[in-house]
């Protein structure tokens, strides 16, 4: 196992042909670019501890309106970069008086970004089954580089948080989550993934969110609420706070049979 | 303050105690301020200097940008207090001036062509100055960049070498700055290829060639202490869990998914890499669709999808530039 | 440049003060933890750090020999700067200070000059020639809202470890500042009809009005700043008021007379 911390200008490997992101090629040997984590299980790469969402073609992102031009929004991404999206982009006729109705300064909304040029202009698309604005719920703010924690291998992790608060949940590749529910659920879930993102570097991370879900539902039954979702019951027995990682482990199977 | 009468003392040690190849203490702190994107404290010496890192961001207004490259925008400022005779507050002739070698020492490690048109903001703050301010701001800004997340050929560091009656010393303490015959301020990458130099006062060129020599010893001892201080940012977390990390490609920001299998112990390890193997493939797929919420997502929009009509791009750039005219 | 909040995150801040709640778990009238660290500058004559929450100023005191005004010519004289240094915030924008800026220098001016807290007949040498001139300086390093209350705490707290460089100037024996009160100012916003006291970033993005008092030991109010664009009721003035001084009472208690 050879992952590591590794900061910019490291000596990485001398097999140049397995250089992977976050790394550059200088005299025959690999460095890396980036202040994070090493991974050469396959090629060599490095996963930097922080850094901006960088827009590529085809994600799905959350934006907020910033300007409203006669005929485009500018969406701010989170990002280097902010979006334009053109009122030909949106997926219905829209005449120049009515675009601050549709979406106005400080409207957010899913969005995926359609095409980035070289020169890093963004063009976002809503013409799809699903883009929309966005109008109730709320949206929590999360590293771009901890999204993959978020979701979890196979989305175990985010079927595991769905399940345990009742709340939808979209996460953006640019790092802004979604979510909508009970507001003492989205509390819950608020927690949780604030505890996934400062604690992205740990293991067993599936099991201590979802024992920290437990635990904050177990607090919330006695004052108001029975939230506490059934089909964990049939997974979990009685003692939470003696969750194992290998419960953990049970847990992302049964959410994910055909992983194994 | 007058000028000493002597700079060594009978051991040929120095006004403070160091050798003539020693640098004055360093401590480095990595990530101080919430609001910038990475940060770090330094104190060297009696300076003390704050550096944090904005960026790349949108940057405006829109002419300043250049479509092939980020450009860096580095900030040198004193406040008005770090010195013994209050300054006034902003920038000066002299501020203006280190800012401008400060970025330039910067320019070639950083890969600003990763970013076109955006900026990568650099502000120093020198809190308390006490000689070589502009190389210890230097060094606290190599911090902050890579705690933001900029990707760099490798570190910058950046050092003094000096001569005090007319002998060369490293790391020019006040005294030695105030009266001394010369100051040669360097900055170099780990390959110590020079990023910055300048030089005021008189040198030989013999004597430079061996102030050279000092000052790759002073800015490898830096680069020492700079790489300690991002190892150790992370040292709540033993190895054995830093192994278990997920992986992002990264700058490009795709994004791959690989929830670790718990790994208990070494011995199982070539089962385990290529278990993971096998799911990594597989996660490329499961991405996008467990991204989106599917189910709750189907409802609303029902119009078909083909783009029928191309945005015209004049009038978006003109659109862009009225937007930001009426902002 | 102008951060954009999101209508979503200012419904989420207002609809949680509508329940009563903050978006950090305080009650209204709870202030964040604050930290104050004095002598940190040793080029500074005094100097303080001040926390509040994440947010962070440097507050610096220097004295220089200077010429007093000639309608006060036997006092010494106080000028207080403010900067909004782009390190602090990605909104803060290098360039001299705007009418923020310059508003909240002011107002921590006002608290130091106005409660009298420092006796500046005592840095008069001679009438109409030589005085000490006090230099305030704000530095703020991280902007996690409500910069005001931070400033004016760091500037009274760096005053009174303040030493006037007598020596150093050929003027006599050096000498602490004659510090003979402690102004504390604390903001209130209106939320909703609400008043919470100690801003957060985006409480204080949410709010339409801000009111900042600043009051002495015996409780009477030395300073006030009404700023924002919404208007406050009669009761809400006179509540945020009682609110202040109470608040003030406890900061001083805690941090100002410790030090």
């Amino acid at each position: 196992m050879n992952k590591k911390l590794v900061i910019p200008g490291q000596f990485l490997s001398s097999n140049v042909k397995n250089a992977g992101s976050g790394t550059y090629i200088d005299d025959g040997k690999v460095y890396s670019l980036l202040y994070g984590i090493l991974n050469d299980k396959k090629r060599i790469n490095v996963l930097p501890f922080s850094g901006k969402y960088i827009p590529s073609r085809n994600d799905l992102v959350i934006g907020t309106v910033i300007v409203v031009t006669p005929s485009n929004w500018i969406f701010e991404l989170g990002s280097a970069f902010d979006g334009l999206l053109h009122v030909s982009e949106f997926p219905r006729r829209i005449e120049s008086a009515q675009m601050k109705g549709v979406m106005s300064v400080g409207d957010s909304a899913i969005i995926r970004i359609k095409d980035v040029n070289p020169a890093m202009k963004v063009e976002i698309t809503m013409r799809e089954r699903g883009l929309r604005v966005i109008k109730e719920g709320r949206v929590i703010e999360i590293m771009s580089t901890k999204v993959p924690r978020l979701i979890g291998h196979s989305g175990s992790m985010i079927s595991m948080l769905k399940k345990e608060t009742n709340c939808e949940i979209f996460v953006g590749q640019n790092g802004r989550v979604w979510i909508n529910g009970k507001d003492n659920d989205m509390d819950r879930l608020g927690k949780a993934i604030d505890l996934i993102s400062s604690n992205s570097n740990a293991s067993g991370l599936t099991d201590m969110v979802y024992k920290f879900l437990k635990s904050e539902s177990d607090v919330e039954d006695d004052v108001d609420t029975n939230t506490v979702s059934e089909d964990v019951e049939d997974i979990q027995t009685d003692d939470v706070e003696e969750v194992s990682e290998d419960t953990s482990r049970k847990i992302d199977m049964l959410l994910d049979p055909e992983d194994e | 303050m007058s000028k000493p009468e002597k700079f060594f003392d009978e051991n040929g040690l120095r006004l403070d105690g160091r050798r003539v190849d020693e640098i004055r203490p360093m401590k480095i702190e990595v990530g101080v301020l919430s609001r910038a994107d990475g940060s770090c404290y330094l104190e060297w010496g009696n300076n003390k200097v704050l550096a944090g890192v904005f960026g790349p961001r949108e940057l405006h207004p829109r002419r300043m940008q250049r479509p092939d490259t980020a450009i860096v925008r580095y900030r040198y400022n004193m406040a008005a207090f770090s010195v013994e005779d209050r300054i006034r507050p902003g920038p000066n002739r002299r501020s203006t001036e280190i800012s401008k070698v400060s970025r330039e020492a910067f320019e070639p490690v950083i890969l600003t062509h990763l970013y076109p048109s955006a900026v990568i903001d650099v502000f120093t703050e020198v809190l308390q100055a006490d000689a070589g301010t502009r190389t210890a701001a230097i060094n606290a800004a190599t911090i902050a960049l890579a705690d933001a997340g900029i990707p760099m050929k490798g570190l910058v560091s950046a050092c003094a070498v000096g001569k005090v009656d007319g002998k060369l010393v490293l790391d020019l303490g006040k005294d030695e700055d105030n009266y001394g015959d010369a100051d040669l301020p360097v900055a170099m990458t780990q390959d110590g290829d020079v990023t910055l130099i300048q030089m005021d006062g008189n040198l030989t060129q013999d004597e430079f060639k061996e102030a050279m020599e000092l000052v790759k010893v002073g800015c490898k001892q830096i680069l020492d202490i700079q790489r300690e201080a991002l190892k150790s940012k992370f040292d709540q977390f033993d190895t054995e869990e830093i192994e278990e990390e997920t992986v992002v490609e990264a700058p490009k920001s795709e994004v791959e998914i690989d929830e670790t299998v718990e790994v208990e112990t070494e011995v199982v390890v070539t089962e385990e890499e290529e278990v993971v193997e096998t799911e990594e493939e597989e996660v490329v797929d499961t991405e996008e669709e467990e991204v989106v919420d599917t189910e709750e997502v189907e409802e609303e929009v029902t119009a078909d999808d083909e783009n029928d009509e191309e945005p015209d791009k004049n009038t978006d750039d003109e659109d862009v530039e009225e937007g930001e005219t009426n902002e | 440049m102008s951060e954009v909040m999101s209508k979503l995150k200012k419904d989420y801040v207002y609809n949680l003060m509508l329940k009563g709640q903050r978006e950090d778990g305080r009650a209204f009238d709870e202030m964040r933890a604050i930290t104050v660290e004095t002598n940190v500058i040793d080029k500074a004559e005094g100097s303080a750090k001040v926390q509040y929450g994440d947010t962070q100023v440097l507050v610096g005191v220097k004295l220089q020999l200077g010429t007093p005004f000639p309608d006060s010519p036997d006092v010494g004289v106080i000028i207080t700067s403010l900067e909004l240094n782009p390190i602090a915030s990605p909104t803060f924008e290098s360039g001299p200070p705007r009418e923020n800026a310059i508003e909240m220098a002011r107002v921590t001016d006002r608290g130091i000059r106005e409660s009298g807290a420092i006796d500046l007949t005592k840095l008069c040498i001679t009438k109409g020639e030589k005085v000490w001139m006090i230099f305030i300086d704000v530095h703020v390093l991280n902007d996690g809202g409500n910069i005001l209350d931070a400033a004016s705490l760091g500037a009274i707290a760096a005053l009174m470890t303040a030493k006037v460089p007598a020596e150093r100037n050929g003027v006599g024996e050096d000498f602490m500042i004659p510090v003979r009160e402690m102004p504390v100012g604390i903001s209130v916003v209106d939320i909703g009809g609400e008043l919470i006291v100690d801003p957060g970033r985006n409480e204080e993005a949410v709010c339409d009005t801000k009111i900042s008092i600043t009051s002495n030991q015996d409780g009477s109010i030395c300073a006030m700043q009404k700023s924002g664009e919404g208007a406050l009721s009669e009761k809400q003035v006179l509540k945020a008021v009682t609110l202040a001084c109470e608040k003030a009472a406890k900061v001083r208690e805690n941090y100002l007379l410790k030090i």
